[in-house]
């Protein structure tokens, strides 16, 4: 039964990736002109234009641009950027590599406290705590990202002290060669404020998620249950309310996956941190479809990714899931 | 007479409201509890009693407060207030809930959460406490292979009979069942009784059953109290209560059951309880009393003893009263 | 029905008679709708929207005009500055209040029509409508909501109308949801049956029966939905796929961004427009959250909490005494729960 449930939740994970190849295709071909027209760089004459229209196939029939997409896509192959020449994903490579840890500490930020803050809050439901909790997290899910961005060049970076873009020190490096630390701390420095700015948006909305499971959850028989066997309040929070709000959160948490990376986009811009995001609106900036598209794809399969990790994780968590 | 193992005086339940209001949920009410022996308290939902037996655990919610004194093994424990009475729960007095379905955490094997209390209270631990689990699963019909399993894969009926054996993980001396079977069918029902009944004789357990079912206590305990809008309207064994009720509630009620050899006409009773947000002034059942007399409405009785262990709370039964009028 | 006292079923139906009147309106008289916090987000959002109706006589200058200097400071001419061009923050803002509204009411309502069809067709017709329609829900629940937008404005953008409608295309999976559940759960109402055994028929009964009894639902998600918007907006405007030609919230935390207000120091320029979209999206939130737990109150008493109930010291027997010390105690408890409301009367 483990295994059925296994299969079912790859399969849909298939079938939505085939969705989002298919929506990817249609979304791109269905441009007012097409790809290629309004396309904006140096080198973009008509001619340039013309030769880009055969390399991409538009000129034949849609099924069969369908199946080259299709087809190229099981090669690896995400196209090439209209601007630079290069394969896109060999473009895309180091910015998914400087996103990656900054969305990774920003998200652990969050999480950590979102948990902590959530629990406290429904624990202490209606107390001074409670009320701080909830008023705070709402405040920060309330900002916009970039907005919040914003602030914190604005208010924070200059009182203590952190570069507000980029990725590394310009001087770092040319007279010297610095050591891994050096480099390291560095990279870490530029990192703190785009991770924080996405760490505080994503506290706001994940210590509203676990408040709401908890308080779901303290209110469930079971622990009237754990209480009339002499539980000490705190054993019964730890042992049967996290771990049973653990289910909802898993699930809203894995939701928010668009939203994580929909703020780290904006994030990346306010602090021209040279990541997915950034990559994203220079894609925007020069009509160069092709690097849209496959970044549109690469986040849609990280987020379906991730959440079939978050539907497997309910094997572990949920012995009630299987049986569905 | 020996010393009833639990006592319980004139034990008040109220809960605040919204708009600075107050519900007196439980309005004095008193009995005893002599070890072995199987009690009903019945009523009508919203009577309180329900909230009698929390209150007996000390579960209650913060918006309530207590009055009065629960007395088990000769030591009062109401006075010291929840902490004190953590101590108590399920190693003195356990409780087996309304709602079995839910009693169980579900992400949780049900074995682990009939040592849970064990280790908690130091009656066994790890290899001994999970042997003693198995042991109470078998007592109770479910074959310890099963142990293993989650609530949901348990039936109903199971489920109630698993949530007994946790009841007597730490060997409680009294057993408070809060409708233990209002969510099973018949069948499973009269398994479900008949169990609690033979564990009470074999492990000299008391038991406190409460329901609104009169046809389940009259099946499984020796005595009872009625209860009637917070408080206790008659009380004593059941044969007298049957036979010679003293107060018209009990009647009614009585008549309202359907005969237990399939006789007599059902009769509903005309009417509601009375609100408990609001003082109560004479009797509470007078308005759908169909004996009421004038002082009734005016003067609250007093409960008063009509038998060797037999009291009831009507001015029925009051000469002076009824002579006055 | 063993044994069951009659009292008990009455109680049944009184207890069916509650959800069943419980149509329409009645929620409005909830506690969940008398808490402070609702109250507030109402009267801040009422304020916007008023703002927003009333923008252009409100308007200290012509938003568009150069009327002082680059990134002047507040002053008394000039209360919230000025920005990069020179025009007026403040009439900035109100001017923005418009679009931003327009969009997040306008995008929350095709939210809520798609959200709302798909819902009740699938609560209301059940079996393998219900199953495709969850199925598809389910698959655009997965794609990821931002960078969707961000591509489709990108592609077809830049206007007004396209952007409020990428915005609803992309939100109604929750409305979705949300509908379907209440309209499965008033479908098989026992008086919804009843119309239809004595043959109504399916329009009949979506239009006069289902569709009352959810809508108060739909408007609680609705004004949820507006938040959502209203953010989205920002987004979409920041990373310059707004309608170039008109002036919003979003648009001026890009134009602050862009015109180097942060180098400038101008924070006046950075603040206010965020503000702005953090309160309206707050209020939006507290109403709507208020609304959904007056109409669906499912958040239990908790089992668990850091206060205890109180012991009274019970002299036996005398009814005043006991009343006094309740009084006591309970304006004891009170003062020590922080303001709460535990006042107790003596009974």
């Amino acid at each position: 039964m483990k295994a059925d449930y296994i299969i079912k939740r790859i399969a849909f994970a298939i079938v939505t990736v085939f969705i989002a190849v298919t929506l990817n295709f249609v979304l791109f071909r269905a441009v007012p002109g097409d790809a290629v027209s309004a396309l904006r760089c140096r080198q973009c004459t008509v001619q340039f234009k013309e030769i880009e229209r055969r390399e991409l196939g538009l000129d034949r029939p849609l099924y069969q641009q369908y199946l080259l997409y299709i087809g190229n896509l099981l090669h690896g192959d995400m196209g090439r950027s209209l601007r630079t020449q290069q394969s896109v994903l060999t473009e895309l490579w180091p910015d998914i590599w400087n996103t990656v840890p900054m969305i990774a500490l920003g998200t652990l930020f969050s999480i950590v406290f979102g948990i902590i803050v959530g629990v406290l809050s429904a624990w202490r439901r209606d107390t001074f705590t409670d009320k701080a909790g909830l008023y705070t997290a709402l405040g920060f899910y309330s900002m916009p990202t970039q907005w919040l961005g914003l602030l914190m060049v604005l208010f924070v970076a200059s009182a203590v002290g952190l570069p507000t873009s980029g990725i590394k020190d310009p001087t770092l490096g040319v007279l010297t060669t610095p050591s891994f630390a050096t480099v390291a701390a560095d990279r870490l420095k530029h990192m703190v404020l785009p991770a924080l700015t996405l760490g505080l948006v994503l506290y706001g909305e994940y210590a509203l998620i676990v408040r709401s499971a908890m308080l779901e959850t303290l209110g469930e028989d079971y622990i009237l249950t754990a209480r009339a066997k002499g539980l000490k309040t705190l054993t019964i929070v730890r042992t049967h309310g996290f771990r049973n709000a653990l289910l909802p959160i898993v699930t809203l948490v894995a939701l928010s996956l668009g939203f994580i990376i929909g703020g780290a986009i904006t994030i990346e811009y306010v602090f021209s941190y040279p990541g997915i995001g950034l990559a994203t609106v220079e894609a925007i900036d020069q009509r160069d479809w092709p690097t849209l598209q496959a970044i549109f794809l690469l986040l849609t399969l990280s987020v379906i990714f991730f959440n079939l990790i978050a539907d497997l994780l309910y094997v572990k968590l949920d012995p009630r899931v299987v049986e569905e | 007479m020996i010393e009833p193992y639990l006592q319980v005086r004139d034990l008040h339940v109220w809960f605040d409201l919204q708009g600075g209001r107050s519900l007196h949920a439980v309005q004095g009410i008193g009995f005893d509890l002599g070890a072995g022996e199987r009690m009903g308290l019945i009523g009508e939902s919203g009577c309180g009693k329900t909230t009698a037996i929390l209150a007996l655990m000390g579960l209650l919610p913060p918006s309530a407060s207590v009055a009065g004194s629960i007395v088990l093994g000769g030591r009062e424990i109401l006075a010291g207030g929840e902490e004190s009475m953590r101590q108590h729960r399920w190693r003195d007095v356990a409780m087996v809930f309304q709602g079995a379905m839910n009693a169980f955490n579900p992400v949780r094997r049900i074995v682990d959460q009939i040592v849970e209390p064990m280790e908690l209270h130091e009656v066994a631990e790890g290899k001994a406490a999970e042997r003693r689990a198995r042991e109470l699963l078998e007592l109770v019909g479910i074959p310890a292979a099963r142990a293993r399993s989650y609530p949901h894969e348990f039936s109903g009926g199971m489920r109630q009979r698993a949530a007994i054996a946790m009841a007597l993980a730490c060997n409680p001396k009294v057993l408070l069942a809060d409708e233990p079977t209002t969510a099973l069918d018949v069948m499973i029902q009269a398994q479900v009784l008949e169990l609690l009944v033979g564990l009470t004789a074999e492990l000299d357990l008391s038991l406190l059953l409460v329901t609104h079912d009169l046809l389940i206590v009259a099946q499984v305990c020796e005595r009872a109290a009625v209860m009637y809008a917070g408080t206790v309207a008659e009380a004593g064994a059941m044969e007298t209560l049957f036979h010679d009720p003293r107060h018209p509630y009990t009647r009614m009620l009585f008549g309202a059951a359907p005969d237990l050899y399939g006789r007599g006409d059902v009769v509903s009773i005309p009417g509601t309880p009375p609100r408990l947000d609001r003082e109560i002034v004479g009797c509470p059942f007078a308005p759908r009393c169909d004996s009421a007399f004038d002082p009734c409405r005016v003067v609250t009785p007093e409960t008063l003893a009509v038998g060797p262990a037999h009291l009831a709370r009507c001015h029925l039964n009051d000469p002076s009263v009824r002579s006055a009028s | 029905m063993s044994g069951t006292p009659p009292t008990a079923l009455a109680e049944d139906a009184a207890l069916h008679e509650t959800v069943t009147t419980r149509s329409r309106f009645r929620f409005l008289r909830s506690p969940a709708l008398r808490k402070p916090a609702t109250i507030v987000g109402l009267c801040v959002l009422v304020a916007f929207v008023l703002i927003a109706i009333f923008a252009p006589w409100l308007e200290p200058y012509d938003p568009r005009a150069k009327t002082g200097a680059v990134f002047e400071p507040p002053s008394a001419a000039h209360w919230l500055g000025t920005d990069d061009s020179g025009a007026d923050m403040l009439s900035l803002i109100i001017a923005g209040s418009r679009v931003s509204l327009i969009v997040g009411f306008a995008a929350a309502f095709v939210a809520m029509i798609i959200g709302g069809t798909v819902g009740l067709a699938s609560g209301f017709f059940g079996g393998r409508t219900d199953n495709v329609l969850m199925r598809i829900t389910d698959y655009v629940l997965v794609i990821p909501d931002i960078p969707l937008m961000i591509v489709i404005a990108a592609l077809f953008g830049r206007r007004l109308g396209n952007i409020i409608l990428i915005i609803g295309i992309i939100y109604w999976t929750s409305t979705a949801r949300l509908v379907r559940a209440q309209a499965k759960s008033v479908r098989e109402r026992t008086y919804v049956k009843r119309v239809r055994a004595v043959g109504a028929g399916n329009n009949r009964l979506i239009w006069r029966h289902i569709l009352p009894q959810v809508t108060p639902l739909i408007i609680a998600n609705t004004v949820l939905m507006v938040a959502i918007a209203i953010f989205a907006e920002t987004y979409i405007t920041f990373l310059g796929l707004g309608d170039p030609s008109l002036i919003s919230w979003g648009k001026l935390i890009e134009n602050a961004f862009r015109g180097d207000a942060v180098l400038n120091g101008a924070w006046w320029a950075i603040v206010p427009p965020g503000v702005c979209v953090a309160l309206v999206v707050l209020a939006c939130t507290m109403l709507g959250q208020s609304m959904e737990d007056a109409l669906n109150p499912r958040l239990r008493v908790g089992h668990v909490s850091v206060r205890r109930f109180r012991v009274l010291p019970a002299p036996l027997g005398d009814r005043a005494a006991r009343d006094a010390a309740i009084h006591a105690e309970a304006s004891k408890a009170s003062k020590g729960s922080k303001g709460s409301k535990r006042e107790k009367a003596a009974p």
